[in-house]
C-alpha cells in the first residue's frame, strides 16, 4: 500500500524550495514537503531536539551545503553521528562545487550529490531523480520486510 | 782438632796462667809435704827416744825387784799414745818382764832390735832402748808405734794442698779474663781497623789505641803508616783527576774551536805560510764547490779562483797580500768566485795573519760570504719600494705613537697631501670628524701583534672632502722582530659606497612595491574569487525564473514581455559566462601554491582539438604541430592556455579556411612556443592591451568574454614564462609564450 513519502529539505533559498517543489509534482512524487530554512533549526531536527521531539524519521533529507550558521556538512555529521535517525538517505542539493565539501559529504554516506544547475529544465530533471531513489528504497524496504 | 797454634789469645792465656798457677801451687804442695815428712820422723824419733827414756828410768826399778806387775804398770802409762801399739820390757837375760799392747793388738812382743835403735820396719818403728841402772844395763824396752799417724797427716797435707791448688786455680782463671781483655782488646781493635781499611779503602780509619804498652806501640805504628798511605792516596787521585780534566778540557776546546768553525755562517779557510790550505769548514767547501779532499793541502790560488764582475780580470789572492803587507785586507766589491763546479758566486771577504805567542806570522785566515741573497734582497727592495709607490691604494705606514712616517703616492692621490707635507703628521689630520676616537684602540691591537683585517672607515682629504676606504692594517717589525709601528693599507671605495647607498635605496623601494603589488595582487584575487562564486547564485536564480517566467506565460502575454524576458535571460547567461572565466582567471593564482605534475602537451593538444571539435570541423581548421614537450604543470592550466589561443586563432579568422601552425624551439634556458595563424591579424597599438582582462577589440560582433588572452598570460607567468603577440594587421596573428627549460621534464616523442 502506497503511502505519502516524508521528504524533509533543508534549504534557505526559498526560490529553491518552489524549485523543487515543482520539481517533485512534475515527476509525479506523492510527497509530504517539510522545509527547514536554517542550520539552527535542521540542527535541532536531526537530533530530535526542542520542537521535533518524538518526530518521524523521514523518508528523504534534501539538504542544502551553504546554510547561514550551521554548514550542511555539520548538520549531516549531527545526524550521523546521532541516535534519532542516523541512517535515513540524504541528497545533497547545493550550489556549491567544491571538490573538498563534496567528499567530506561522500564520507558521510550521501546517496546522490547535485549541483544545483542554472536552467529550469535541467533543475526539473531532479523531481525524477529523487522519484527514482524513493521507488528504490521502498522496493528496498519491502524485499527487508519480507 | 785444630793445634794449640790456632787456639784464640784469649783461650791461650787462660790456659797458660791456669796451668803455670796450678804447676807452681802443685810443687809448693809437694815441697811441704816432703819437708814436712822429714821434719815430722826426726821429731818422732826424738820424742820416741824421749818416750823410751822416761818409761825405761820408771821401769828400773820393777826390773830391779823384777817386778812385772809395776813393770806393765809403767807401761800402761803408754795408753794416751795412741800411735804405740805394744810394748815390752826384757831383762837384761832377754826375758820378758811386762809387756803391753794397744787394744785390738794381739800383745805379742816386738822382737828386741840386735842393736838399741830405732828402725823401720814394715810394722812401723821399733825402738830398742835400755834400761840402765848405775851404768849399768839391766833391761831393754822395745817400742812399736805404728806408722798410721805418719799417713793421716800426710793425707790430711795433700788433700789441704789439693784443695787450695782447685782454689787458685779457679781464683787464676778469674783474674786471667780480666788479663785477657787487657791484652786482647787493643789487638782486637787493631785487627778490625785493618779489616775496614782493607774492606773500604778509606784510608782515613784509624785504630783506637788503648795502652801505652808495646800495643799501643803497634797501633801507633800502625796508624802512622795509614797516614802516610792515605798521603799517596790522595795525591795519586788528585794527580788522576788533573790529568783527566786537563784532558777534557782540551777536547771541548778543540771540538769548541772545530765546531764554532763548522757552524759559522761565513766560509773559513786558514793556509799556512806558503798560501797552501791547512783547514777549510763546510761552508768555505760548499761555496768552493769541491769536497775537503780536493781543498786541503792545495794551493789557495788553485781552489779560490776569484775575478771582477764586470771586467772578468782575475783579482789577486787577498792571501798573498797579507803574507806581502802583514795586515788585515778586504776584498773589493764586485768580486765573484769561480767554484770548482763552474758556479759564479759573488762574494765579500777579507783576510788576516795569524800570528803566534811571539807575533810571528805563522799563515793566513780568509772569511767570506755569499752575498747572492743580500745582492736579491736588495734587488727585491727597489721592486717592492717602486710597487708600493706606484700602487692606486694608499700604501701608509706609521709609528706607534701613530705619527705618519711613510706616505706613497696612492695616499696623495686619495687624501691630497704629498709626503713631505704628512711626514711626522699624527693620523688623526685624516680622520673624519667623529672617528679620530678608532685611532688609538688600533694603535693598541697593533702593538698587541694583531693584524687588523679590511674594515670600512671615513677618512677626510686635504680639501675637507670625506672619503669612504677600506682599511686594512698589519704590525710592522723591526729587525729586532719588535713591533715597531703600522702598515696600512687604505683603498678608496667611496665610489662604490655610493653606488650600494643608491642599491640599498632603490632596492627598498623596490621591495616595497613588490609588497604593495603582492597585497593588491592577493586583494583582487581574493575578489574575483569570492565575487565569481558568490554572484553564481542570485544569476541563477535570475536565470531559472526568467525561464520559467517564458514557459509559465508562453503565448499568453504579448510578444514584448516574452521578448524583454529573454534579454534578461541573455544577460544572466552572460554574466555566467564571464563569472566563470573569472573564475577559472582567479583560481590560476589560487593554485600557485600546489606543485603540478608531468603533463604532455601534446595529449593536451588532443584534448583541445577534441573540446573545440565542432568550431574546427565547421571553419575547416587545419592545425599541425612540432612535437611537444612533457612539463610539470596542472594540466588544466594548458587546456585553458591551447584552448583559448587556439580558439582566438579559429575566432577572428580571415577569408581562408583558419590555418593554425604550433611550433617549439629551446634556447637560452627558455621553451619558446609560437601560435602562428592566417586570420585578420590585430593591430599595432592593441597588441598590448589584449592581455588585458575583459579587454575587448570587436564589441558583440565576435562573442567573447575578453578575458582568455588574460587567462593565458596569467598561465604562462604562473609558470615563470613570458607570453606576447607578433602580428601585422589583416596578415595574421602570432601569440609567442615561454617556459623556462626546467620545467620540461623530458624530451617528447
Amino acid at each position: 500500500m502506497e503511502t505519502k513519502a516524508n521528504i524533509v529539505v533543508i534549504d534557505d533559498n526559498p526560490g529553491d524550495i518552489e524549485l523543487l517543489r515543482m520539481a517533485l509534482e512534475g515527476a509525479g512524487v506523492d510527497c509530504t514537503l517539510s522545509v527547514l530554512d536554517n542550520g539552527r533549526d535542521a540542527m535541532e531536527f536531526v537530533q530530535r531536539l526542542g520542537p521535533f521531539a518524538g518526530i518521524p524519521a523521514p523518508d528523504l533529507v534534501i539538504l542544502d551545503l551553504n546554510l547561514p550558521s550551521n554548514d550542511g556538512v555539520e548538520i549531516l555529521q549531527a545526524m550521523r553521528s546521532g541516535d534519532a535517525f542516523p541512517d535515513v538517505a540524504v541528497v545533497v542539493l547545493s550550489s556549491s562545487s567544491s571538490p573538498r565539501e563534496k567528499s567530506r559529504a561522500a564520507s558521510l554516506r550521501v546517496k546522490r550529490f547535485i549541483m544545483k544547475p542554472p536552467d529550469l529544465d535541467a533543475f526539473m530533471k531532479i523531481g525524477v531523480t529523487l522519484g527514482e531513489l524513493l521507488a528504490e528504497k521502498r522496493s528496498e524496504e519491502a524485499s527487508a520486510g519480507g | 782438632m785444630r793445634s794449640f797454634q790456632d787456639v784464640p789469645i784469649r783461650q791461650k792465656l787462660a790456659l797458660s796462667i791456669v796451668v803455670t798457677t796450678a804447676a807452681a801451687l802443685a810443687l809448693s804442695g809437694i815441697g811441704i809435704l816432703a819437708a814436712d815428712s822429714l821434719l815430722f820422723r826426726q821429731y818422732l824419733r826424738s820424742d820416741l827416744s824421749s818416750l823410751a827414756s822416761i818409761i825405761g828410768d820408771n821401769s828400773t826399778a820393777a826390773i830391779e825387784f823384777d817386778d812385772p806387775r809395776s813393770a806393765a804398770q809403767t807401761l800402761n802409762a803408754l795408753r794416751v799414745r795412741t800411735h804405740v801399739r805394744s810394748a815390752c820390757i826384757y831383762r837384761a837375760d832377754g826375758s820378758v818382764l811386762a809387756r803391753y799392747s794397744h787394744a785390738f793388738e794381739n800383745g805379742s812382743c816386738p822382737p828386741a832390735a840386735a842393736r838399741d835403735q830405732i828402725q823401720s820396719t814394715a810394722a812401723g818403728l821399733v825402738v830398742s832402748h835400755p834400761i840402765v841402772l848405775e851404768n849399768r844395763r839391766i833391761g831393754t824396752l822395745v817400742l812399736l808405734y805404728g806408722l798410721g799417724e805418719v799417713g793421716a797427716r800426710a793425707r790430711l797435707f795433700g788433700a789441704a794442698i789439693i784443695l787450695v791448688l782447685l782454689i787458685s786455680s779457679v781464683i787464676a782463671f778469674l783474674l786471667s779474663s780480666k788479663l785477657r781483655s787487657m791484652i786482647v782488646q787493643p789487638i782486637l781493635g787493631l785487627a778490625h781497623a785493618v779489616a775496614a781499611v782493607s774492606k773500604t779503602r778509606d784510608y782515613g780509619i784509624r785504630a783506637q789505641k788503648l795502652s801505652g804498652d808495646e800495643l799501643g806501640v803497634l797501633v801507633d805504628a800502625f796508624n802512622e803508616m795509614l797516614g802516610i798511605i792515605q798521603l799517596r792516596d790522595s795525591d795519586l787521585r788528585k794527580a788522576l783527576v788533573d790529568r783527566e780534566e786537563a784532558l777534557i778540557e782540551a777536547e771541548n776546546s778543540r771540538k769548541s774551536l772545530e765546531t764554532t768553525l763548522a757552524s759559522i755562517g761565513d766560509a773559513v779557510i786558514a793556509t799556512d805560510l806558503e798560501g797552501f790550505v791547512v783547514f777549510a769548514n763546510p761552508v768555505a767547501l760548499a761555496l768552493l764547490g769541491r769536497p775537503e779532499a780536493e781543498v786541503t793541502r792545495r794551493h789557495l790560488d788553485e781552489v779560490f779562483r776569484i775575478v771582477n764582475e764586470f771586467t772578468r780580470s782575475t783579482v789577486e789572492s787577498p792571501v798573498r797580500k797579507v803574507l806581502r803587507e802583514g795586515a788585515i785586507v778586504g776584498l773589493a766589491n764586485h768580486t765573484l768566485l769561480i767554484a770548482g763546479d763552474g758556479r759564479e758566486i759573488p762574494i765579500d771577504d777579507s783576510a788576516a795573519p795569524i800570528r803566534d805567542a811571539g807575533g810571528s806570522i805563522r799563515g793566513t785566515v780568509l772569511v767570506f760570504r755569499d752575498v747572492t741573497a743580500r745582492r736579491r734582497a736588495e734587488e727585491t727592495t727597489r721592486r717592492l719600494a717602486s710597487i708600493v709607490e706606484s700602487s692606486e691604494d694608499a700604501i701608509i705606514g706609521h709609528d706607534l705613537q701613530g705619527f705618519f712616517t711613510s706616505w706613497n703616492k696612492g695616499a696623495e692621490r686619495i687624501f691630497g697631501y704629498s709626503a713631505e707635507e704628512i711626514a711626522g703628521q699624527p693620523a688623526s689630520v685624516i680622520a673624519a670628524p667623529g672617528s679620530a676616537d678608532e685611532i688609538p684602540e688600533m694603535l693598541r691591537r697593533i702593538a698587541n701583534g694583531e693584524r687588523i683585517e679590511p674594515y670600512h672607515a671615513r677618512r677626510r682629504t686635504r680639501r675637507g672632502e670625506i672619503r669612504e676606504v677600506s682599511i686594512s692594517i698589519s704590525p710592522m717589525y723591526d729587525e729586532l722582530g719588535r713591533i715597531a709601528g703600522a702598515s696600512k693599507i687604505a683603498r678608496d671605495i667611496t665610489e662604490q659606497v655610493r653606488a650600494a647607498e643608491r642599491l640599498a635605496l632603490a632596492n627598498a623601494a623596490l621591495q616595497r612595491a613588490n609588497e604593495k603589488l603582492a597585497r593588491s595582487n592577493e586583494d583582487l584575487e581574493r575578489f574575483a574569487f569570492i565575487a565569481s562564486h558568490d554572484l553564481q547564485e542570485p544569476l541563477r536564480m535570475i536565470t531559472t525564473y526568467s525561464q520559467l517566467i517564458v514557459k509559465t506565460y508562453a503565448g499568453e502575454k504579448d510578444d514584448r514581455a516574452r521578448k524583454y524576458v529573454e534579454y534578461i535571460s541573455a544577460g544572466a547567461r552572460r554574466m555566467q559566462e564571464l563569472l566563470a572565466d573569472l573564475f577559472a582567471y582567479a583560481e590560476i593564482g589560487a593554485s600557485a601554491e600546489e606543485s603540478g605534475s608531468a603533463v604532455d602537451l601534446n595529449d593536451i593538444l588532443r584534448t583541445v582539438t577534441q573540446n573545440l571539435r565542432a568550431a574546427i570541423d565547421e571553419t575547416a581548421t587545419t592545425i599541425a604541430a612540432d612535437p611537444l614537450p612533457v612539463v610539470s604543470a596542472h594540466a588544466g592550466h594548458f587546456v585553458a592556455l591551447f584552448q583559448n589561443l587556439i580558439g582566438n586563432a579559429i575566432k577572428y579568422r580571415g577569408q581562408q579556411p583558419p590555418s593554425i601552425r604550433i611550433s617549439v624551439a629551446e634556447r637560452n634556458g627558455q621553451i619558446r612556443f609560437s601560435v602562428a595563424d592566417n586570420g585578420i591579424g590585430i593591430e599595432a597599438e592593441y597588441l598590448e592591451r589584449i592581455f588585458v582582462p575583459f579587454k575587448r577589440l570587436h564589441g558583440n560582433r565576435i562573442p567573447g568574454t575578453g578575458i582568455g588572452l588574460a587567462i593565458c598570460q596569467r598561465v604562462v607567468e604562473r609558470y615563470g614564462g613570458r607570453i606576447w603577440a607578433e602580428s601585422e594587421f589583416g596578415n595574421g596573428a602570432t601569440f609567442i609564450f615561454t617556459l623556462p627549460s626546467v620545467a620540461r621534464l623530458r624530451e617528447d616523442r
